[in-house]
């Protein structure tokens, strides 16, 4: 029997010898990076401060028909509870998510739960609406049940500018509070724009770096690859240099006569920043992968082609694109995934026009403080990142990706 | 007839000229920043001086001031050591799992290659929320460990890529013949296949190390004033206190780049020369 | 109109550098008759490659003039030459199949679909590859895709047909059956062929004439049986088929026979080159023209030999014999009956007749071994 297994299945040993060999990276992957993914996405839909802090009154606004106020209970429930919670030290945090699902909010909470410790008996639904009239409002009672949901769906809706209706159903916010979606649609128009002017100035050179005589070409590499090595800061810093108001081409501009020097212009921290930067920081990932599919095609095809009797377009665009496809479609989503989830340069240099979803992520995460949302935001960057991964794989296969 | 000729040269004219103010807007805003460096008046521009290449427009004093201030001086020794040791870590983890993922008997390789490389297209942002999330609950937060964790994860799919592009280019009837002279799996490793895999190796190690030193997102989240590295602090610089002292730090991370990037094309060719 | 009528290419006085400083081609002159099927024949660095790119277009000579059917081709473009052109390594576009492939050149020039694919067609069974059309070059042999090559250079139907170096990919076999192959369409369609190669068998099985390239000039041009039986230079004789060469001083000259001291002998040869008492030359002589113990007085040279060497090659030995001061001397000898029992070390007596031993230019020593 011993032997028939060995027969059986004769690929183990060198199956488990590879597997044994990326395993430690593996785990290494997925304990330091993997793991702080999954941390962050369970945020998005998982919320528990809340529904920790007023249990008893959320279980009894189950029951609540949320057309009028709730019941007796319901107040004097959720007054025990504020109070305890300012106790623990929790009031802000309660306060502070039932604020962003209906702002204005927040110190209804703080201040009921400080006066409320004066008060020992009901009725209670009078005395919290004594305190604030805000009490008395169906709406206050909704958003606190929904900022009680400890899974909950409400940062995904807010990042897609959604939100839940009192009648239970999801419709959108009001069109001066859609902030999100626009954000995410200015994002991957950004990236697509910085993408093709990336194709449109790297095909050409790719090209004359394919083919020029090697000597020549690896010169012209060079200029492509100094910038790839350099840091992003200091590219960043450069431009910063290059374009602001009292910068070198603005004054190269005003010494010309161009312009006059009250007339300098503003190519910096808007959105021509962002473009003028991340175009090109970006373009050496546009440029390699061309390069290095150009340079298995040979050149004399052109020859052929015109030897054929077709014009230097058509030799082009029948021969030699056709056949630099698989570089444009590597180079192009390589930087267009590189772009949508850009934050240095935008934030840097974008000013309030030339921010993208990653610096609201950031907003969200310093700033705000409301991680759930920009969890929320960060999952969505992430599928739309993971689909076109998905989209490499598929067209280019990651196993191709070459450095340089 | 003389027009096609004609048209041709014009056509190749016009291409030529694209392509090199391509290749300007590439390097000219790297080539700005060094003489910048040694402005004399605390300005982001050429002065007047500069232009007549007057001697006295032009000074060291914002390379002094790095020397001196112990904020760089500091973040150079934070950025050295977590550098050093991400680096180490994710060459190490890095080009074992290459030499796992090479092998056709690797069971689910093109998922695992996907994993491994993931880091390297996933929004930095996003990563450095979650660790951010996840270190705090583990207390590695704002220390130097936690760092060079998240920039060895960060750096590994580097090293993947180069080593698995060497090991694609590696003749496997070398290990079998060491094999067959009597050599052990460890022997076959340390004496016939790594030399042969060296440059990918290190090729892989140079970029992992630039990931870790050009890395300022993760830093930004996940780092205290004692970690701060040399781009958090270029990034403090162009956001608070602008000064040109960061001029000449870029100046000195260009230099540093371009040794980056002559000792990897001296290994590529090492590894191509075989 | 300028030069020779008959010609339909010709090439005059041309030059190329491509550095500005050496000459790839220098002065050369060649013209090639309607129809003619001429090879290129030459060493690499013989510049024969660098001519047909001239004539292609690729090039422009740096001085001189090239025609076609008399007219000057310098300032037009190769894509309004209408010359066919099969590559070294073919050059088939891999992304189209060989139906797109061979269209290519039909549709640039505006035909419709219809005409299109009855061309192809046509052009597909003219070289025996009907119905593969839909393949990619890369699904197919070494040998398909040089078909294919020759059809897309025939399918526009041009009159002057070039082929550089096409069948250096080939196993041997596979070359010979091309050969045929492409002698026949030469045949069948009368098409004007400029071919180019390093490999003398092969030019000597397809060509009507072969032009002999060295270092950028032409060395001779000639039918095949000419330039094998009548070589004019010592490179000629060197390069097409085996030959003994002799190198030494002319004696004497009396009308077309010379005297020439060689190796301490003095052998009488034929005068092909210009010479003069006292030039140095060098005496050229084919294997098979050499007898070995011949009757005595049947040739008037007749010279002393030592056998180093015999090889048997069933229909006819190789006999290797130091003479005249050089032990490579080769006679190759039928294997007929009574041929003698030789062995290595013998004495022998060697001879063949002043007319097969032709007196050319002399070569350079070092460059001759």
């Amino acid at each position: 029997m011993a032997s028939n297994r060995h027969i059986k299945n004769p690929n183990l040993r060198p199956r488990l010898r590879a597997a044994g060999l990326a395993l430690p990276l593996m785990a290494f992957v997925g304990f330091t990076f993997v793991a702080p993914l999954a941390t962050m996405l369970v945020r998005s839909v998982y919320d528990p401060v809340v529904s920790d802090a007023l249990p008893r009154t959320l279980g009894l606004l189950n029951d609540w028909d949320g057309s009028s106020t709730p019941a007796e209970a319901v107040y004097e429930s959720a007054a025990r509870e504020l109070v305890q919670a300012r106790e623990d030290r929790t009031l802000g945090q309660i306060a502070s998510r039932v604020n962003r699902v209906r702002s204005g909010l927040r110190s209804v909470l703080t201040k009921s739960a400080r006066r409320l410790r004066q008060v020992d008996s009901g009725p209670w639904r009078d005395a919290m609406t004594g305190i604030d009239a805000a009490w008395a409002d169906a709406r206050t009672w909704h958003a606190i049940r929904s900022a009680g949901e400890r899974y909950t769906a409400r940062h995904y809706l807010n990042a897609l500018d959604l939100q839940r209706l009192p009648n239970g159903a999801v419709g959108r916010q009001p069109e001066e509070r859609r902030i999100y979606l626009p954000l995410l649609w200015r994002t991957l128009w950004v990236s697509l724009t910085i993408t093709a002017l990336c194709l449109l100035l790297g095909y050409p050179i790719a090209r004359l770096i394919a083919h020029a005589p090697p000597r020549i070409g690896n010169l012209l590499l060079i200029l492509v690859l100094v910038p790839f090595w350099t840091s992003l800061l200091v590219r960043t810093t450069s431009w910063i240099v290059l374009l602001q108001t009292q910068g070198v081409l603005n004054d190269l501009l005003v010494t010309l006569g161009l312009i006059g020097d009250d007339g300098r212009l503003a190519m910096i921290y808007n959105m021509i920043g962002t473009l003028v930067a991340m175009t090109h920081v970006l373009l050496p990932f546009m440029v390699l992968p061309l390069y290095s599919v150009m340079r298995g095609i040979p050149p004399i095809q052109m020859s052929a082609a015109a030897s054929l009797g077709a014009s230097s377009f058509q030799a082009f665009w029948r021969v030699y694109w056709p056949q630099s496809l698989p570089g444009v479609s590597a180079g192009s989503l390589l930087v267009f995934i590189l772009a949508i989830g850009y934050y240095i340069t935008p934030a840097l240099v974008g000013g309030s026009s030339g921010q993208l979803i990653s610096n609201m992520i950031a907003f969200h995460m310093q700033t705000s403080l409301n991680w759930g949302l920009a969890a929320a935001l960060g999952g969505i960057l992430l599928a739309c990142v993971g689909a076109l991964y998905l989209l490499y794989d598929r067209l280019v296969g990651i196993e191709r990706m070459r450095l340089g | 007839m003389a027009t096609a000729g004609t048209r041709e040269r014009v056509g190749r004219f016009i291409y030529v000229g694209f392509c090199t103010a391509v290749f300007l807007f590439l390097i000219a805003p790297i080539l700005v920043i060094v003489p910048l460096s040694f402005n004399a008046e605390p300005y982001f521009t050429f002065t007047e001086g500069m232009l007549r290449l007057d001697a006295d427009a032009y000074s060291l004093r914002w390379y002094r001031q790095i020397v001196e201030n112990e904020v760089w001086t500091r973040a150079l020794v934070n950025s050295l050591v977590i550098g050093i040791a991400s680096t180490v870590l994710a060459t190490g983890l890095g080009t074992l799992a290459a030499m796992g993922l090479s092998s056709p008997a690797m069971p689910g390789r093109r998922w695992a290659m996907g994993l491994l490389i993931s880091p390297m297209v996933t929004p930095v942002i996003i990563a450095a929320a979650g660790m951010f999330f996840f270190y705090s609950n583990l207390g590695l937060a704002q220390t130097h460990i936690g760092l060079i964790l998240a920039h060895a994860a960060l750096g590994t799919p580097f090293v993947v890529i180069t080593v698995t592009a060497t090991l694609s280019a590696f003749d496997t009837n070398l290990t079998r013949a060491a094999a067959s002279l009597g050599a052990g799996p460890v022997r076959v490793f340390r004496r016939v296949q790594l030399p042969l895999i060296a440059p990918g190796v290190i090729s892989g190690a140079l970029f992992a190390f630039a990931t870790s030193f050009d890395e300022v997102v993760v830093v930004l989240f996940m780092a205290a004033i004692e970690q701060r590295t040399i781009p958090r602090q270029m990034w403090a610089g162009i956001r608070e206190q602008i000064s040109p002292t960061i001029l000449a730090v870029a100046t000195f991370l260009i230099v540093f780049a371009v040794l980056l990037l002559f000792a990897v094309e001296w290994m590529r060719r090492r590894s191509a020369a075989r | 109109m300028q030069g020779n009528d008959n010609a339909y290419v010709e090439f005059e006085g041309v030059s190329k550098s491509f550095d500005g400083r050496t000459l790839v081609v220098e002065n050369l002159d060649l013209s090639v008759k309607k129809g003619e099927f001429l090879t290129m024949l030459g060493p690499s660095g013989s510049g024969k490659t660098t001519c047909l790119m001239m004539l292609a277009g690729f090039e422009t000579p740096t001085s001189g003039a090239i025609r076609i059917d008399g007219r000057s081709v310098h300032e037009l473009p190769p894509r309004k030459r209408g010359i066919g052109m099969v590559f070294q390594n073919y050059a088939l576009f891999p992304h189209m199949t060989v139906g797109r492939n061979l269209a290519f050149p039909l549709e640039v020039r505006g035909l419709d679909e219809a005409q299109c694919r009855e061309r192809v067609a046509r052009a597909l069974r003219l070289v025996r590859l009907d119905g593969l059309e839909d393949r990619r070059p890369g699904q197919l042999s070494g040998g398909q895709q040089q078909r294919v090559a020759i059809a897309r250079a025939l399918v526009f139907e041009p009159e002057l047909v070039l082929m550089d170096e096409p069948l250096g990919a080939l196993d041997r076999r596979l070359r010979e059956e091309m050969q045929y192959e492409i002698r026949r369409i030469h045949k069948s369609l009368g098409v004007t062929m400029v071919y180019v190669t390093h490999d003398q068998e092969e030019a000597m099985v397809m060509s009507d004439r072969i032009a002999v390239l060295r270092s950028g000039d032409v060395e001779q041009v000639a039918e095949p049986e000419v330039l094998y039986e009548e070589p004019e230079r010592s490179f000629v004789a060197r390069f097409i088929g085996e030959n003994n060469r002799l190198h030494g001083r002319v004696r004497s000259v009396d009308g077309d026979i010379c005297e020439v001291e060689t190796g301490g002998q003095i052998v009488r040869a034929l005068r092909v080159a210009p010479c003069r008492p006292g030039d140095a030359t060098t005496l050229s002589i084919r294997p098979e023209r050499v007898a070995v113990s011949p009757e005595a007085g049947l040739y008037t040279n007749e010279l002393d030999a030592i056998i180093e060497d015999i090889t048997f090659l069933g229909d006819h030995l190789r006999v290797r014999v130091n003479v005249c001061g050089r032990s490579d001397f080769i006679a190759k000898i039928p294997n007929i009956v009574g041929h003698g029992a030789m062995l290595v070390g013998d004495n022998v007596r060697i001879g063949w007749t002043p007319t097969d031993c032709r007196v050319l230019d002399p070569e350079n020593e070092e460059e001759s071994t």
